[in-house]
């Protein structure tokens, strides 16, 4: 009788409260995932996905004005917009623009990578290609997108098919692998893939940066152990040799679980690697660290805690910028950290942006040495220039 | 008094088969608002988490075992405008007999942070509310270990 209830208050309760506030903070569905990046004349481009379409918007204004979308798909398909995947850019040495995203399939956790190019900076595109030559109805998502100094087109994603040979064996098997390829002909094809590392986490996005000899290197969430979801660095070779994959965080966060939170990676000339990763072992945190693979990072600092996420770096000579998304009831508030000792040292966090409603990712962009935040929000895209 | 039972366990099925609400920040006082007797587990998953369905399952089983106090609410953190898929999961994972919710805001962090300050987003995500208004807060997928340490005898 007690359960009876109990079952007709919640029903009430839940007939009460459906209606309170709804259309105020429903943000239609667009997780406002969406990657921009300026080509070498500085003309900033966004591309982002609305519709069944990636879409493309540039602005030769430094993100105050942005000029109607241009489709990157000529036809429509699904596109992963939600938790860590968002459509992604990149531009090869002559400014050809690289987009790649995820494809949901009709399994749960299922997609492709694709990838489409532009060789009249983004007035038309090729049509969309799959990255992958494994077609399997399976888990490849959650790409991420690099070019080389030799203009390789390098794009690394999850993929579950070890997971599932795994499972059809009877054989223990955590989390995902994390799969590369790349393109030696400009994205017009890429090479057959191969498997950086086995166990991998299924759910954070790959970080991507170019190392100083040219080369592009991943830093993600890995496990190791029973479900400890710590990070891993590599190199991904192009050369036919193996990368080398190596631990690069040490928390011994252990959760069998989907963190969806990805690190960032910023590599300077001078070889230091600045990065930035989530973890929760007894609290949220961000972290900032330069990477020693094998080894716990240097210069390691907390910086930012409950209600941080999604964090970003940047470096250029000596500057290191460190930008994240803060949530509190009010709404989302853009904060900043700085260094400017190459990341001995950051100054207090501070407020740069405001949005009383909803927030994607925050991206550092760098140009001629300043840094900027592309931030996109339910109230449209803005590129916030650091203050220096 | 068996019949009055029976009824009251077939009631959340009639009552929430397919009845998926949203939840907006504007709901969460109330539904972290401490219950009158035993505990609530807000139960948050995604359609992204393979470990969430074991978890609702484990959180599942205990319920049944225990309906005069505990109640269970399922929260998905994926937007209510998915709300074939999330019906279509919370079916084919039987979850479907319980008081369901998906976020009303994307991306999710200002409502995972309204929930519970302390919590990152990453799922599964147990949220413990009891009467007396402590709460417990556990990530990942629930070990037999944690289950019997927070909830003893079962």
């Amino acid at each position: 009788m007690r359960y009876l209830l109990l079952v007709l208050s919640c029903l009430l309760s839940l007939a009460a409260t459906a209606h309170d506030g709804m259309p105020m903070d429903m943000s239609g569905g667009n997780d406002l995932g969406a990657t921009a990046a300026f080509d070498s004349h500085g003309r900033l481009y966004v591309v982002d996905a609305a519709d069944g379409y990636v879409r493309l918007r540039h602005s030769d204004d430094d993100g105050r004005t942005l000029s109607a979308p241009v489709e990157v798909n000529a036809v429509s398909e699904r596109i992963y917009t939600e938790g860590e995947n968002r459509p992604k850019l990149a531009f090869g040495p002559r400014d050809e623009l690289y987009v790649s995203w995820s494809q949901p399939r009709d399994g749960a956790w299922t997609g492709f990578v694709r990838f489409a190019r532009s060789t009249d900076r983004g007035e038309h595109f090729s049509d969309p290609l799959t990255v992958h030559h494994d077609h399997a109805e399976i888990t490849h998502r959650f790409d991420s997108l690099a070019v080389d100094d030799h203009g390789r087109v390098v794009v690394a994603w999850i993929d579950k098919r070890d997971m599932l040979a795994a499972e059809a064996a009877g054989k223990p098997y955590q989390g995902a692998a994390v799969y590369y390829s790349w393109s030696d002909d400009g994205g017009a094809s890429f090479v057959p893939e191969r498997k950086l590392v086995d166990e991998s986490c299924e759910c954070c996005r790959i970080a991507l940066a170019r190392t100083p000899d040219g080369n592009v290197a991943a830093f993600f969430r890995a496990i190791h152990g029973d479900n400890i979801r710590d990070h891993a660095y590599a190199v991904l070779r192009t050369d036919g040799q193996p990368s080398q994959v190596q631990r690069a965080s040490f928390d011994d966060w252990h959760i069998a679980g989907c963190p969806h939170h990805g690190p960032g990676l910023a590599i300077g000339r001078d070889g230091v690697r600045h990065a930035v990763w989530y973890e929760a072992k007894t609290r949220p945190t961000i972290h900032y660290g330069q990477l020693e693979p094998g080894q716990p990072p240097q210069h390691e600092l907390a910086i930012a805690g409950p209600g941080a996420a999604h964090a970003d770096v940047a470096v250029h000579d000596g500057n290191v910028w460190v930008v994240w998304n803060q949530v509190g009831a009010e709404g989302y508030t853009l904060m900043l950290r700085r260094s400017t000792d190459n990341g001995s040292h950051f100054d207090e966090a501070r407020e740069i942006a405001r949005s009383n409603g909803p927030a994607g990712s925050p991206q550092l962009l760098l140009k001629d040495g300043q840094a900027f935040v592309a931030w996109n929000t339910a109230t449209g895209f803005r590129l916030i220039e650091v203050p220096r | 008094m068996k019949r009055w039972l029976a009824l009251a366990l077939l009631l959340p099925s009639l009552a929430f088969a397919g009845n998926l609400q949203p939840l907006a920040a504007s709901d969460i006082p109330d539904l972290i608002k401490p219950p009158a007797h035993g505990q609530r587990i807000i139960a948050l998953w995604a359609l992204d988490c393979a470990y969430c369905e074991p978890n609702l399952q484990a959180l599942a089983t205990l319920q049944r075992q225990h309906p005069d106090d505990i109640e269970l609410v399922v929260v998905a953190t994926d937007n209510i405008d998915q709300r074939a898929t999330i019906e279509a999961r919370l079916a084919t994972m039987k979850m479907d007999a319980w008081p369901t919710r998906a976020y009303a805001e994307t991306p999710p962090d200002r409502i995972n942070y309204l929930l519970d300050p302390d919590w990152g987003g990453e799922t599964p995500r147990v949220l413990l509310i009891r009467a007396d208004g402590s709460r417990q807060g556990i990530s990942g997928e629930l070990t037999a270990r944690q289950l019997a340490r927070v909830w003893p005898g079962t």
